[in-house]
């Protein structure tokens, strides 16, 4: 129980310093100084302390959004090593529970945009359905490659340190998977290319539009559980390159400094590139799956 | 036995009482309930005894049927299908009695619908627990029958007629399969009885021919994607009770053809697996992509069972392949996926129909898009409708998520072990069984959030009150049973390892169940986890509101002023991004025009998805063979002496052959 | 290891190729696939650098890393277009394809009984999915421009091909094929001139006119 709160906590404590690195980055970028490394966590913080308006036409399916967003991002993180801590819960096809877990996150967040009545809420419910699925199968395709590199269906297994030495054998195809899975990141995460945090206009309808109507307490809880998803999803993509060490610090400092990095990463692709018009976002998520069936197909070439 | 015996007997006499009493409802109501209580709650007690028993029983009365006689038998596989068929049949019968109360459509003759209904319940436990051929298809015909009757129950409007009549045919071209599989196994046999059959050996050819016509016999009932074209039109014509019995386990009857058929000839070429994948992937993801497209509720239901047998199939694939390369352990995940998600699909499936049709006896309509906010006035409806979607979305915390659970592991060890070819086809069947999961989340948001939230579209939705508790009632039964099975899946999912076990020949490595079972603990325990994440948040969250000021207001309209219920996002809006992207499979076809000018004109847009094999494969063959048809009319000139004729030709034809 | 990386980034920046529909962009794409293919000699007779291999890095390096896309790029200049018309198909579907092809050109390739061992298992795949890449951009796009591309990759994969014979084919046949395609690619370019000049447009569908 101990495990579970530690872990917790401490993705509920460093996910907003992610987003705010990400920040940082884009304002260098623009050539500003940009906020403080602690604004999201600010802002969490302002909203737990406002009031909140709630729209006549919802029901309670709505107040149950917020609740569920952060309860299943939370659940999420503790089937994965964040550094040196290892997962407290893990069981054979954790991972698939790990992914449909996600699956009940986008489930009450479409409902609660539905619950609204808006049409703008319902547009970008629409959008996020249709993409996320596109983004699963990238996500089982790659799940597939890991499953058949590491031979277990465990996340903590798939992820420990010890798969690292897998990479001179599996180079090429891992190679793969770190590019798809980066795709799913971001469409997951609703970040550049595919969808643009900071902005719900009609045209980047995607994710933010859909928690338009929360407000105070509500919303601090949704932007926690994106914070914390994104977190979780990339301390995934970090783990295939944590080498093997020894000691415990020694792994944590792998990890920050990979989360930094990836932060850093994705705030330079978002500076550097423009947002996709959203017919063509299908297009580069079928890009994404044909390299991770790439991927499959070299791993049956190659052998087991 | 003796229990399971008396059930048959409760059932009969049901039949026969109703059968005689004619317009006294309320008489015809307690004769009914009766006999589905005793019936269903006796079989119900057999089912569970040879599970736990893990015992099987036979019944032979010698009967004089022509080649046959009247010998059931209750197995582990048997008892699976029976539970479902049970329980279903029970709940659906008590909400039938309440849905079927007054002021829904016409008034009907309420004692022969009741009998109808008992002798499909009837006829369904003589299917799973038949041990003759013949048994096994006079049963499978009473089930057709009495369904097709059930189905055309408002047989006032042209439509349901239409759809009853394609019923019809369409199970009887399965039948006539059946009989030349089950003749083709029982003259090799020797006998029409399967203990014989199991015993027999068969020839590879002929098992691969057995196999073909069991998918084409059993497939048109089971609704594989192909022979699917009845089910979307049978589900919506018929009351909603019905389509729950139909969809949750009368079309499971031809999965359980299927499975009895692997277990009564045993080595199939290799081929087979290879089929049975490639139909779970087409069934499963074109089910699902159809569904998104229908824009009428019970209809959209009825494809996502197409979309579930998909899945199932898909298990029995991995299952069938891994029982002919000796993998028993993976034949035993892969069949007990598979067993799972029928019991699994016939809770949802039948809930989901249930909560459906009290949203259409409340409202008189099921299109989706003319509906909207009936949350507010049907709130149990509305929560038990919300579990069935999370349900069969295979979302954690419901049953769904436990037997696909089931079948990915199959397909994942069959990742390790199986050869090349049909590693690149597992690999397939796991992307299919994701997009499945995404697609069918997509589809029901679209129809919880579209029916139960928002607004109501159109003013007819408005005073509304919720359905009786006969009618609830059972509903909230089923929906306990999903979540019981999704935070407690041991008992079930053990259930199913036996019977499953049970299906492929015993081995040298017997699968180890407990093994298998382990991580479910894991999965109980996560849950566990969830529910307490959720409840200390709820908790933080009414503390916190508590000092903060929360008001209420219409909805932010981002600036837009002066917004109506109908300017909602609608079910097909929300649809249309995979619906494009899949325009070409779906055939789409849209008709209307784009607003011009400044100041445009009324314009109107409609967009219908189109089934694809009805459209351009059966009507083609249906034209085809109506014109072989008009053809043979000659044959039938009116002339009495002609028709006699007939019979001495035919007479004289038997005579030669027989001489010779 | 690295060898693998670079097949398989070929093979990438291939089905890359597939779904781009920026004219720019897929000259750049196709001059990178060019670089990466012509450090391929390198990785495989490293050990023994002899004139021969230093004069085929060398003259790929030369003719399609600089000389054609500069060439190429002339070329849109001159007739000043910088998109490509939609994929007949549509370009998710063309990347469909070409990621379902590679899995054809594997399979078969994994059939085939090739008698030395080469380099690497990815070799003789990478080959055949490059060529089949470049076959199905040939099909697909319907600007000349493209197509000459399209043309281009082709080459490559059997560029790739050849390599298997390094140290066997003569020196003179390898640069008489660098020759040839320079020489079809400029046909081309003034065929593409022709065109803009003819039609104001560089449609391949406009070709159809030209029949009887």
């Amino acid at each position: 129980m101990f495990s579970v709160i530690l872990h917790v906590s401490f993705a509920l404590f460093f996910s907003p310093l992610l987003l705010g690195v990400v920040a940082k980055t884009k304002a260098f970028f623009a050539g500003r100084w940009g906020p403080p490394l602690l604004q999201p966590w600010y802002d969490i913080v302002k909203l737990f302390r406002k009031g909140s308006v709630y729209s006549t036409t919802t029901t309670w399916v709505f107040k149950l959004t917020p609740v569920a967003v952060l309860a299943t991002a939370l659940l999420s993180c503790i089937f994965i090593p964040l550094g040196t801590l290892a997962p407290p819960v893990y069981f054979w096809g954790d991972a698939l529970f790990f992914v449909y877990l996600y699956g009940l996150m986008r489930f009450f967040l479409i409902i609660g945009a539905w619950d609204t009545g808006s049409s703008f809420e319902g547009m970008g419910a629409s959008r996020e359905a249709a993409f996320s699925c596109l983004s699963e199968i990238i996500l089982f395709m790659d799940l597939i490659l890991l499953v058949m590199v590491s031979k277990s269906l465990v996340l903590c297994n798939m992820l420990n340190t010890s798969f690292f030495s897998s990479w001179a054998s599996m180079g090429p195809v891992l190679i793969l998977v770190v590019i798809s899975f980066f795709l799913v990141l971001l469409v997951e995460n609703a970040r550049i290319p595919i969808d643009d945090p900071n902005t719900h206009l009609e045209l980047t309808m995607v994710h933010e539009v859909m928690v338009l109507d929360h407000s105070g307490f509500d919303l601090g809880l949704i932007l926690w559980g994106s914070a914390v998803k994104f977190f979780v999803l990339g301390s995934i993509l970090i783990s295939l390159f944590i080498p093997r060490h020894e000691s415990f610090m020694a792994g944590m400092v792998f990890f920050m400094v990979g989360m930094a990095l990836l932060a850093l990463t994705v705030g330079v692709v978002e500076s550097i590139m423009a947002r996709l018009r959203l017919n063509s976002v299908p297009h580069l998520l079928t890009g994404g799956f044909v390299l991770a069936l790439l991927g499959f197909i070299v791993i049956l070439l190659k052998g087991m | 036995m003796i229990a399971f015996l008396a059930s048959l007997i409760f059932l009969s006499a049901g039949i026969l009482f109703l059968a005689l009493i004619r317009n006294r409802p309320p008489w015809a109501r307690v004769v009914f309930l009766t006999s589905l209580t005793a019936g269903c709650v006796l079989s119900f007690i057999s089912a569970v005894y040879s599970l736990v028993t893990q015992a099987s029983f036979a019944f032979d009365g010698h009967w004089a049927w022509p080649w046959g006689e009247f010998y059931v038998g209750l197995d582990t596989l048997s008892a699976v299908f029976l539970l479902a068929v049970t329980i279903l049949c029970f709940l659906a019968g008590l909400y039938g009695v309440g849905y079927l109360k007054e002021g829904c459509g016409p008034e009907k003759d309420l004692s022969g619908h009741f009998c109808l209904y008992l002798v499909l319940l009837l006829s369904l436990v003589l299917v799973v627990t038949a041990r003759n051929a013949v048994l096994f298809l006079l049963a499978w015909e009473a089930m057709s029958v009495s369904s097709y009757f059930l189905i055309t129950h408002y047989d006032d409007k042209e439509d349901v007629r239409q759809a009853g009549l394609l019923y019809l045919v369409a199970t009887h071209v399965g039948t006539f399969c059946l009989w030349v599989m089950f003749i083709l196994l029982g003259t090799r046999a020797g006998s029409m009885n399967f203990d014989q059959m199991t015993a027999a050996q068969f020839p590879l050819a002929l098992s691969g021919v057995i196999f073909v016509l069991a998918i084409l016999g059993f497939g048109v009932k089971a609704g594989f994607l192909p022979l699917h074209i009845w089910l979307p039109h049978a589900h919506p014509a018929a009351p909603s009770h019905v389509s729950a019995v139909l969809s949750g386990v009368m079309i499971k009857m031809g999965i359980y053809g299927i499975i009895r058929v692997i277990m009564l000839v045993k080595h199939f070429p290799e081929w087979c697996p290879m089929l049975l994948l490639g139909i779970g992937i087409i069934s499963g993801v074109g089910g699902v992509l159809y569904a998104l497209g229908q824009h009428e509720i019970k209809k959209l239901l009825a494809y996502h069972s197409i979309e579930n047998i998909g899945i199932i199939t898909l298990g029995l694939g991995t299952g069938l392949w891994a029982q002919l390369h000796q993998y028993q352990a993976i034949a035993a995940i892969g069949y007990a996926g598979a067993l799972l998600h029928v019991f699994n699909h016939a809770m949802f499936k039948g809930l989901l129909f249930l909560s459906a049709g009290s949203v259409i006896r409340q409202t008189h309509t099921g299109e989706i898009d003319s509906l909207g906010g009936v949350m507010k006035y049907l709130p149990w409806t509305g929560v038990l409708f919300l579990i069935g979607s999370l349900a069969i979305c295979g979302l954690p915390l419901f049953n769904g998520f436990i037997s696909e659970w089931l079948v990915y592991r199959s397909l994942f060890e069959g990742l390790f072990s199986f050869p090349l070819e049909a590693v690149m086809l597992i690999g397939f069947a796991i992307i299919a069984l994701a997009l499945i999961g995404g697609l069918a989340l997509m589809c029901f948001t679209k129809a919880f959030g579209a029916v139960f939230l928002g607004q109501a579209r159109s003013p007819h939705a408005l005073n509304l009150q919720e359905n009786p508790r006969l009618m609830i009632a059972p509903m909230t039964l089923l929906a306990a049973i999903c979540t019981w099975i999704g935070i407690f899946p041991n008992t079930m999912a053990a259930f199913c390892l036996k019977a499953a076990a049970s299906i492929s020949p015993a081995g040298k490595n017997v699968p180890d169940i407990e093994n298998i079972l382990r991580p479910m603990a894991g999965i109980t325990l996560s849950l566990g986890l969830l529910t307490g994440l959720c409840f200390c948040l709820v908790l933080l969250r009414k503390m916190a509101l508590r000092s903060l000021p929360v008001t209420r207001s219409e909805t932010w309209g981002c600036g837009y002023r002066g917004s109506t219920p109908r300017m909602q996002y609608t079910a097909s809006s929300f649809a249309s991004p995979i619906v494009l992207l899949f325009r070409e499979a779906l055939c789409l076809r849209r008709s209307g025009s784009r607003p011009k000018q400044i100041f445009p004109e009324r314009v109107h847009l409609a967009s219908e998805v189109m089934d694809a094999s009805e459209h351009f494969f059966w009507q083609r063959v249906y034209v085809w063979i109506r014109e072989i048809c008009s053809r043979l009319k000659i044959i039938q000139c009116g002339y009495a002496q002609m028709y006699v004729l007939y019979i001495f030709i035919f007479l004289f034809l038997i005579l030669i052959w027989k001489v010779t | 290891m690295w060898l693998d990386i670079s097949l398989v980034s070929i093979i990438f920046i291939g089905l890359v190729l597939l779904g781009s529909s920026r004219i720019g962009t897929i000259i750049r794409l196709f001059a990178f696939q060019s670089l990466i293919l012509s450090s391929i000699p390198l990785q495989v007779g490293w050990t023994d650098l002899t004139w021969h291999v230093a004069a085929i890095v060398l003259g790929t390096l030369m003719v399609k890393v600089f000389v054609m896309p500069n060439f190429l790029f002339w070329a849109i200049r001159h007739v000043r277009m910088r998109r490509e018309m939609p994929a007949i198909l549509g370009y998710g579907k063309t990347m469909l394809l070409g990621g379902v092809l590679v899995g054809v050109a594997f399979y078969i390739s994994s059939k085939l009984a090739l008698p030395n061992p080469y380099f690497s298992h990815l070799f003789v795949p990478a080959a055949f999915s490059i060529f089949a890449i470049g076959l199905l951009l040939l099909v697909s796009r319907v600007k000349a421009i493209t197509q000459v591309i399209g043309y281009l990759v082709m080459e490559n994969g059997i560029f790739l091909f050849s390599m298997l014979l390094l140290d066997k084919t003569p020196f003179l046949v390898e640069m008489g094929i660098l020759l040839d395609i320079f020489v079809a690619v400029l046909v081309m370019g003034l065929v593409i001139n022709h065109m803009t000049e003819d039609y104001e447009d560089t449609n391949t569908f406009n070709l159809a006119t030209l029949r009887d």
